[in-house]
C-alpha cells in the first residue's frame, strides 16, 4: 500500500477519535468551569447573607434576644436568596426555582443553631377552636385545618404548601446517663455550659463558665491580677445632644450609660431612664469568681469529674461512645486547664457540636427529598471546615441538584464571622494603646510595652454603627474610635500565631495579660444569656 | 487517476489539519482568554462598587474599555437593586432598616446610564445589590469558524459571558 493511502487511513482513524476526545475534554472542562463558577456564586451569596446578618445585628440593640435574632436570620436568608438569584440570573434560574435547590441554610450561634429549610405546611387538625359561624350565628368547633382550608380558600398558607422557614433552635446539647443520674449538658462556642437534669437524686439546673487556675474571689487568673475597675466609655448617638461619650457598664447584653446624674440606656436610638446602679464588684472579677465557683460545683457538688463520653446517649438512650469518646470530660489536670483548647472538655464540646449539627442537618436535608429525581444528601464536610463551624458564628449553605453538563452540582459554602454580639472569642479582644491604635492581642509589638497599653476592648466596639435622627437622616458613629494597627490588623506581619491565648497571655504576663484577661472577663460577663438571673444581677449591680 | 484522487484527499486533509484545526484551537483559546478577562473585570468592578458604595461614569467607561480590549464588542447590563426602607417604617417593628426584610426597587441599564450621564456618580447604600452582566454581541473568531463549519449559532448565542452580583457593604458618599 502506498504511503498516501496509509496516511489517509491513519487520518480517517485518528481524526474522529481526536474530535470526539476534544469534545469530551471540552465538556469536562466546561463542567469544571461551571462548578467553579457555581461555587463562587454560592460563596458570594453566603457572604452577602452573613454580611447582612452582621450589619443588622451590629445596628440593632436587641439582636441578642431570641425573637429579634429570628428576625435577623429570616432577613439574612432573604438576602441569601436575593443575592443567589442575582448571581444565577444569566444561568436562567430565578429565586423561586433556586429555592428548590437549596435544601438547607444553617446559622450556627453561641449555644445552638438554626436550620432554615423548606418544609411542607401541615395544618393542625386535632386541636379544636371555637369559632362563630357567620351564616347561622352559632358557635362551632373547628380545627385550624378546617378553618383555613375549607372556610377560607384565600388563606395565605394552605395544607400541603411547600414553604421555607427557620426551624426551632437546636442546642449543642448532649444527654448523659450515669447510674441514677440522667441529665443534659448544653455546650457553647466557649467554655460556658448549662446542666439540667437529675444528679444525685436531685433536680439540678446550673450554668456558668468553666475555668481553672482562678485565685480567691476572682482577683487573679493564671497568676495575673484582674483589674477591679469598671471604667469603660464609648460614644453613642444621643437624640438630644448628638454624639456624646459616656461611661457605661454592660449587663446581660445591654449597655447602661451614666451622664453624671442618671443612668439610662438606648433602644434603637431612644433614650430610656434606668434604675440607679451601685456596682459592688467589677464585671471582670465577677466573671472569674462565678466561673471558679461553678467549676467547683461541677467537680465537687455534682461529682462530674468521672463523667465520660461513655455516659453520653442519644434521645433513645443509645450509647454515643463511638462518637464522643471515652475520656473524663471535667477531670482536673495539673498541666492542662479545662478552658484550654486541648483539654478533654474542649474535645467533648467540639464532638458534641459536630455530632449535633451533622445529625440534624442530614435529617433536614434528607427530609427535603420530595420524590424528585435528585436525591438530596448532606455532603461530607472537611476537617478544616468543621474547625471553622465549631469555633465561630457561621452560615453553612447548600446548593444541590443543578445540572452542570457532565454531572449534577452538589456544593456547599461556609462563611464564618467573628465580629458579632453572639460570642466573645479569645481573638475578639483588641488592645488599645496610647497612640490611639488598636492591636490584635498577639501582636508582638505589644510585648514589653506595658506603659503604652491602655485597655482591652471588644472588637465590635470598633465597628461603625448607625442611627436615624429625628430628620430621618442616617448618622454614623464609632462607639470607640481608633485606627487599626497596620502591622497586626492590616498586614498581620507582627502577629505571633497561637492556638491557646490563655497560655500565650500567661507567658507574656505584665500589663498586656492584665488588660486582656480583664477585658475578656468583662465582655463575657456582660453578654446576654437566657440563663441570666435578673435578681442576682440586681443584687450585685443596682442601688437598693 | 486513483493516485490523483488520494493525493487531492491528502492535500485536503493536510490543509484541514495544518490550518483549520490550529485556527480553531487558537480561536477557542482566544475566547478562553477573553472569558477570563471579562470574568475578572466584571468581578473586580462589582466588588469595587460593593466596598465603595458608588458607581461612576468613569468606572463604567473603564470597565467597558477593559473588556473591549479583548477584541470583541459586549452587551453590558447593569442592574441596581435599591433597598426600599419605607415598607419597614410602616410596620410596628422598631427597626426599619433590616437588610433582607424590605423590598427592592430596580434600576436597569438604560436608567443607570441616563443617571450617570447627568450626575456622573450613582451612590448606593448598605444592603443595595449591584449586578453586572457582560456578554459578547459581536461574533468571535471561534464562533465564526464554528458557524461556518457547523452552523449552530443562533441569534441569541454568545460564547463569552460573565455575571457578578454583590451586596453593597458601605454607604457611598458621592465624592
Amino acid at each position: 500500500m502506498k504511503l498516501q493511502n496509509l496516511g489517509v487511513i491513519f487520518i480517517i482513524i485518528i481524526l474522529p477519535i481526536s474530535i470526539v476526545l476534544n469534545v469530551y475534554i471540552g465538556n469536562q472542562a466546561k463542567t469544571l468551569s461551571l462548578q467553579t463558577s457555581y461555587d463562587a456564586k454560592l460563596n458570594n451569596a453566603t457572604y452577602d447573607a452573613l454580611k447582612a446578618f452582621q450589619l443588622n445585628t451590629i445596628n440593632s440593640d436587641t439582636s441578642d434576644l431570641a425573637n429579634s435574632k429570628l428576625r435577623d436570620i429570616e432577613a439574612s436568608a432573604n438576602t441569601f436568596f436575593n443575592s443567589i438569584a442575582s448571581n444565577f440570573n444569566m444561568a436562567g434560574y430565578n429565586q423561586d426555582i433556586l429555592k428548590e435547590y437549596v435544601p438547607a441554610l444553617v446559622y450556627t450561634m453561641y449555644d445552638g443553631y438554626y436550620i432554615y429549610s423548606p418544609y411542607t405546611n401541615t395544618l393542625d387538625d386535632t386541636n379544636l377552636n371555637k369559632v362563630m359561624n357567620q351564616e347561622t350565628g352559632m358557635v362551632e368547633e373547628k380545627s385550624d385545618a378546617q378553618i383555613l382550608s375549607q372556610d377560607n380558600e384565600n388563606a395565605t398558607y394552605k395544607e400541603g404548601d411547600k414553604l421555607s422557614g427557620v426551624k426551632p433552635y437546636i442546642y449543642y446539647s448532649c444527654r448523659y446517663i450515669r447510674g441514677a443520674d440522667d441529665f443534659v449538658i448544653t455546650y457553647s462556642l466557649d467554655n460556658y455550659i448549662t446542666i439540667q437534669g437529675v444528679i444525685d437524686n436531685q433536680w439540678r439546673f446550673d450554668y456558668g463558665y468553666l475555668l481553672d487556675d482562678v485565685g480567691t474571689e476572682g482577683t487573679t487568673y493564671r497568676g495575673i491580677t484582674i483589674d477591679s475597675g469598671n471604667q469603660t466609655r464609648e460614644w453613642v448617638y444621643d437624640a438630644e445632644k448628638g454624639k456624646q461619650e459616656y461611661p457605661y457598664i454592660k449587663l446581660n447584653g445591654v449597655k447602661y450609660y451614666n451622664d453624671g446624674n442618671a443612668w439610662f440606656s438606648f433602644l434603637n436610638g431612644e433614650k430610656y431612664p434606668q434604675d440607679q446602679f451601685e456596682p459592688k464588684t467589677s464585671a471582670a472579677i465577677q466573671y472569674y469568681k462565678e466561673a471558679k465557683e461553678f467549676t467547683d460545683r461541677v467537680r465537687n457538688t455534682y461529682h462530674l469529674t468521672d463523667l465520660t463520653g461513655k455516659n453520653a446517649v442519644d434521645e433513645n438512650g443509645v450509647s454515643l461512645e463511638d462518637k464522643l469518646g471515652d475520656y473524663e470530660i471535667f477531670a482536673e489536670d495539673a498541666k492542662i486547664n479545662i478552658e484550654d483548647p486541648n483539654s478533654n472538655f474542649n474535645q467533648q464540646r467540639l464532638a458534641v457540636i459536630r455530632y449535633s449539627i451533622e445529625k440534624n442537618l442530614s435529617i433536614a436535608i434528607a427530609n427535603y427529598n420530595n420524590g424528585g429525581t435528585y436525591h438530596f444528601q448532606m455532603p461530607v464536610l472537611k476537617e478544616d471546615e468543621w474547625d471553622k463551624i465549631m469555633n465561630n458564628i457561621s452560615i453553612i449553605s447548600f446548593l444541590q441538584g443543578l445540572n452542570i453538563g457532565g454531572k449534577i452540582y452538589n456544593g456547599h459554602s461556609i462563611i464564618t464571622n467573628n465580629k458579632n454580639q453572639e460570642v466573645v472569642n479569645e481573638e475578639s479582644i483588641y488592645i488599645l494603646t496610647t497612640d490611639g491604635k488598636y492591636h490584635r492581642p498577639n501582636d508582638t509589638q505589644l510585648i514589653g510595652k506595658d506603659s503604652d497599653i491602655v485597655t482591652g476592648i471588644l472588637n465590635i466596639d470598633f465597628e461603625r454603627k448607625s442611627h436615624i435622627d429625628s430628620n430621618g437622616e442616617t448618622q454614623y458613629f464609632f462607639p470607640k474610635y481608633a485606627e487599626g494597627c497596620y502591622t497586626c490588623m492590616i498586614n498581620q506581619t507582627t502577629v505571633e500565631a497561637t492556638d491557646n491565648f490563655y497560655q500565650y497571655m500567661k507567658d507574656k504576663g505584665g500589663r498586656l495579660a492584665e488588660v486582656y484577661f480583664t477585658a475578656l472577663g468583662r465582655e463575657r460577663y456582660g453578654m446576654y444569656k437566657t440563663n441570666n438571673n435578673p435578681d442576682t444581677l440586681k443584687e450585685q449591680w443596682y442601688k437598693k | 487517476m486513483g493516485d490523483t484522487l488520494i493525493t487531492i484527499i491528502v492535500i485536503g486533509l493536510v490543509a484541514v489539519l495544518m490550518f483549520v484545526v490550529p485556527l480553531m484551537t487558537m480561536a477557542d483559546r482566544t475566547d478562553d482568554m477573553s472569558q477570563l478577562t471579562v470574568d475578572t473585570e466584571t468581578k473586580e468592578v462589582a466588588e469595587d462598587i460593593r466596598t465603595t458604595g458608588k458607581l461612576t461614569m468613569d468606572k463604567y467607561s473603564k470597565y467597558v474599555e477593559a473588556i473591549s480590549s479583548t477584541g470583541n464588542a459586549y452587551d453590558v447590563e447593569i442592574e441596581v437593586k435599591v433597598l426600599d426602607e419605607n415598607p419597614g417604617k410602616k410596620t410596628t417593628q422598631a427597626e426599619s432598616r433590616k437588610i433582607g426584610e424590605n423590598v427592592y426597587s430596580v434600576m436597569y441599564t438604560s436608567q443607570v446610564l441616563d443617571y450617570l450621564e447627568k450626575n456622573k456618580v450613582l451612590t448606593l447604600k448598605e444592603g443595595d445589590i449591584i449586578v453586572l452582566r457582560a456578554k459578547n454581541k459581536s461574533t468571535t473568531p471561534s464562533q465564526q469558524i464554528k458557524n461556518f463549519l457547523y452552523s449552530v449559532a443562533g441569534n441569541d448565542t454568545y460564547s463569552i459571558a460573565a455575571e457578578h452580583a454583590a451586596m453593597i457593604t458601605a454607604n457611598g458618599t458621592g465624592k
